[in-house]
């Protein structure tokens, strides 16, 4: 696609043919060592790691994989529910105070406090923490807060009645909605143009939450309905009215089967991390007509990743609901298809917290160090906070192969780890449904060629060359 | 804390905060106390238009680091006609479109006095059209022939680095009297390439040479055993300009292609720049030549001037972060940024710059700019402005890879680089 009258002279594009999503990709020289480094080989051993986790699943007992995702209950009960509002409104608060920075500070988004806190303190690091450890949104989100106080001091009622034949159709509309800002919108790290979008957001959901209700927070809001999800994957939860801890994944496999909505939430979730991934490579470049060596810009492709959002997730919940209909097919079973995609669904939710870490492990590297910037002079009067004294940004350990190696098998690692414990979580699951492991690893054989074919797909992805 | 990106951070973001501060003090003047003020105090306001995120941003990054430390030095100095100098930096996203948005945005959001600092050829090909519309002054660091072809206007200007074809052109003569005649050029199957493709052969052939061969790459491919092959046997040099991810792959198999018996081997630094030369792979590379902008590695014979440019940019003898030997710079690109700002300075304090107003004068007095000697101001090398085509003339570096580093085995003169005028801005009106 060509956006000038003239073709461009790229003198001065060397081997960091790179970008991400929204914030600074200084890490793209890591792109040359990759491709010199074996991929073919780390590719190869990490689908076959999967691939014997599923062989090994069948052959052991189905009470080794139950017992896999049982947790262990803490003694002591922590009671602190009338702290969260507290901590939620001074979230929201401290939103408040980026989004002036947003609006008034500096233009550069690396070095205005909210594309910073934006993207890769919430987006990337906290959610991962969310995942890992557990619901930390609970108490942090910027919302709860503020209604509870606006509900008490106006004694306001909820107005409306959220419609039930919606489900979670809300949510998956704001996810989507969150996701294109994210991928196809030409600035998404721009200081005023994110402030704009986080207070219209905010603004959005804090009168959605009145109207309707906490039920909008489950049912509406996308952002809620994704933290709730990975918080199921965090080691600490509540296990009979206690704190417990378990593996990751423990909490969803114990939790009740997610309404159909909710489910297709989820596949939308890897769905949406998968495409951002594949968006930035040769091979989809080349599909979009585009010379990977001369990306013209996101202006240039926000229709092709608007329609690519959809249509990657659009594939992903065809092919996932094919798999699992299938598998019940081969165990005999007579479980409604709607069910047993709502069943595995929460199976996929490792593997899409797996894709994130490895995704945006990159630009945490270099990002994190202008977040540690920022910190150290908040205000910007010279200060020096942390002590960091002279402070410069590096991106020196992705121009060694050494590091570079390092890095990438980082990120294998947590794909195929998201891998395992998804496959580990299906077949729990599916022992649970069908009582013997003979039915339970047929009913997942489909699921687990799925699962080593996502593998491959997704080391592909951090092994091949990328152009924006 | 004197440097670095707290120090960065100190220009950009307690700049911007200082000026919503005295904005907001200012406001509350009366009117001829505002316009006092506003004549005493009120800074010169750079627009920086910086490849934050993109495919520039590992550019971006260095580019700001130079600009940061010059802009640092000229403050020091005591900023420009007695006032400060505050960079306002903003991403265009390595984006022509949002390149064309953000010079508008200096123009009517930030007051911004000029725009400065683009280098991706597209984002400047994008934005100097709107640049010409609202008549900002718009001093690009971008290295594209754009320029002085007379593709832009007459508010955009490139004072501070030489453009890709006098570079070109200038490789001619050393490579044909020194490495041989025969050459096969390999370069990507795009617009880069074909910069190079279009303007060494007509060079070659005046020195005497011989282009024999013409090997374009698909810009997406990642292996290029099977294109070795077609390089002609009588080659006597090859002429390399590959980019792109898969460049340490090229050199790692044109190093197995001819093993120990290679012809003599030319390339540009753009393929390798901020990579470090002691990387596996890149051992190949020992005993062949690049052309550099600026030599990356302080030479034996560095002047004071590279000296102190190394020391304000906190760039080591190796061309690296002076916090992380491993973190190259893009030190044959960046010093564009330093010397068009000193540029910049001279321009305004010539024309007696006050304001939005003397735009046109400050372009005429770069205009009028001829000889930039050798200096702390201009320490990439004596330059020769060309006030018609908007474009700066400077000497070439051509290093040789010896035991890792790169070491300068010829300097081409400003002679060299020198091509017939494309272009008369000065007749254009303003």
């Amino acid at each position: 696609m060509s956006i000038c009258q003239y073709p461009p002279r790229f003198k001065g594009l060397t081997i960091f043919g790179l970008l991400a999503p929204q914030q600074a990709q200084a890490h793209a020289s890591e792109q040359g060592f990759v491709l010199l480094l074996p991929t073919d080989a780390y590719i190869a051993a990490g689908t076959a790691c999967v691939a014997l986790t599923v062989l090994l699943l069948a052959l052991l007992p189905g009470s080794v994989t139950a017992a896999l995702f049982r947790p262990v209950a803490f003694g002591l009960r922590i009671r602190a529910a009338g702290v969260a509002p507290i901590v939620s409104c001074l979230s929201c608060l401290l939103l408040a105070t980026l989004v002036w920075a947003g609006l008034y500070g500096p233009r550069d988004p690396l070095t205005n406090p909210l594309p910073l806190a934006v993207w890769t303190v919430w987006w990337v690091a906290l959610v991962t923490v969310q995942g890992v450890l557990g619901d930390v949104w609970r108490w942090l989100n910027p919302w709860t807060g503020p209604v509870a106080v606006t509900r008490r001091l106006l004694r306001l009622p909820v107005l409306f009645r959220l419609p039930a034949w919606l489900g979670q159709g809300g949510s998956v509309a704001t996810f989507l909605g969150f996701a294109m800002f994210m991928l196809a919108d030409p600035a998404p790290a721009d200081p005023a143009r994110l402030a704009t979008v986080v207070a219209g957001y905010w603004l959005f959901t804090y009168i959605a939450l009145l109207m309707f209700g906490p039920r909008w927070y489950w049912r509406g809001e996308g952002i809620a309905l994704l933290m709730r999800n990975y918080a199921s994957l965090g080691l600490f939860g509540a296990t009979g009215g206690k704190p417990g801890f378990g593996l990751t994944g423990w909490q969803a496999v114990a939790h009740r089967v997610p309404r159909a909505g909710a489910a297709v939430f989820m596949v939308v979730m890897l769905g949406t991390g998968s495409f951002d991934g594949l968006n930035e490579t040769f091979w989809w470049l080349d599909l979009m007509g585009i010379n990977p060596l001369e990306f013209p810009g996101r202006s240039a492709v926000v229709k092709q990743n608007a329609v690519g959002l959809l249509v990657a997730n659009a594939a992903l919940v065809s092919i996932f609901g094919l798999t699992v209909w299938l598998g019940l097919r081969l165990a005999g079973g007579d479980l409604d298809p709607v069910r047993a995609f709502c069943l595995f669904a929460p199976t996929i939710l490792p593997i899409a917290l797996g894709y994130h870490v490895a995704h945006y492990l990159t630009s945490f590297l270099v990002d994190g160090q202008y977040v540690l910037a920022v910190m150290n002079d908040p205000l910007a009067r010279g200060e020096d906070l942390l002590g960091l004294g002279t402070f410069y940004v590096t991106t020196g350990f992705f121009n060694a192969q050494d590091s570079v190696r390092i890095i990438w098998l980082s990120q294998a690692g947590a794909v195929v780890a998201g891998h395992v414990i998804a496959v580990a979580m299906a077949h729990a699951i599916a022992v649970r449904l069908l009582g013997d492991n003979r039915r339970a690893a047929l009913s997942q054989a489909p699921l687990a060629v799925f699962m080593v074919l996502y593998t491959l797909f997704g080391l592909w992805l951090l092994a091949s060359p990328r152009g924006v | 804390m004197t440097t670095g990106i707290v120090k960065q951070s100190g220009t950009t973001r307690r700049g911007a905060i200082k000026t919503l501060a005295a904005g907001a003090a200012v406001g509350s003047l009366p009117l001829w106390a505002r316009y006092t003020q506003a004549q005493t105090s009120e800074p010169i306001r750079i627009g920086f238009q910086v490849h934050r995120t993109g495919i520039g941003a590992a550019y971006g990054r260095w580019y700001d680091r130079t600009t940061t430390a010059a802009v640092q030095r000229i403050n020091d100095a005591g900023g420009i006609n007695g006032r400060m100098v505050e960079v306002i930096a903003e991403d265009d996203g390595t984006d022509p479109k949002r390149g064309a948005e953000v010079v508008e945005k200096f123009a009517s959001q930030h007051n911004c006095d000029i725009g400065f600092g683009t280098l991706f050829s597209h984002v400047v090909i994008g934005s100097a059209p709107r640049a010409g519309e609202l008549k900002l002054p718009y001093f690009v660091v971008s290295e594209g022939h754009h320029v002085a072809s007379g593709m832009l206007n007459r508010y955009t200007l490139q004072p501070g680095i030489t453009d890709v074809k006098s570079q070109v052109q200038a490789m001619a003569p050393f490579i044909a009297g020194n490495l041989g005649k025969k050459v096969t050029m390999i370069y990507p199957d795009y617009g880069f390439g074909y910069d190079h493709r279009d303007n060494l052969k007509p060079a070659i052939e005046a020195q005497g040479g011989e282009v024999v061969g013409m090997i374009a790459i698909p810009p997406s491919e990642t292996s290029f055993t099977k294109y070795f092959p077609k390089i002609p046997r009588e080659t006597e040099v090859v002429y390399h300009v590959m980019v792109g991810p898969a460049v340490l792959t090229f050199v790692k198999e044109l190093g197995e292609f001819f093993g120990p018996s290679r012809p003599e081997i030319f390339g540009f630094i753009d393929s390798l720049e901020a990579v470090d030369m002691a990387s596996p792979g890149l051992e190949f590379l020992e005993g062949t030549y690049f052309w550099e902008g600026m030599p990356r590695y302080a030479q034996p014979d560095q002047t004071g001037h590279d000296k102190l440019y190394r020391a304000a940019v906190g760039v080591d003898d190796n061309g690296a972060s002076v916090s992380d030997p491993k973190d190259v710079s893009t030190y044959a690109h960046m010093f564009g940024c330093w010397e068009t700002l000193y540029v910049i300075k001279a321009g305004m304090e010539t024309a007696g710059y006050q304001g939005p107003a003397d735009r046109a004068k400050l372009i005429e007095a770069v205009e009028a700019m001829r000889h930039m000697p050798l200096s702390d101001e201009h320490p990439q090398g004596a330059k020769l402005f060309n006030g018609k085509t908007h474009q700066v003339f400077g000497p070439q570096y051509i290093s040789k890879v010896t035991d890792g580093k790169l070491l300068v085995v010829h300097t081409t003169s400003i002679e060299d680089t020198m091509y017939p005028d494309e272009v008369d801005y000065t007749s254009q009106a303003f």
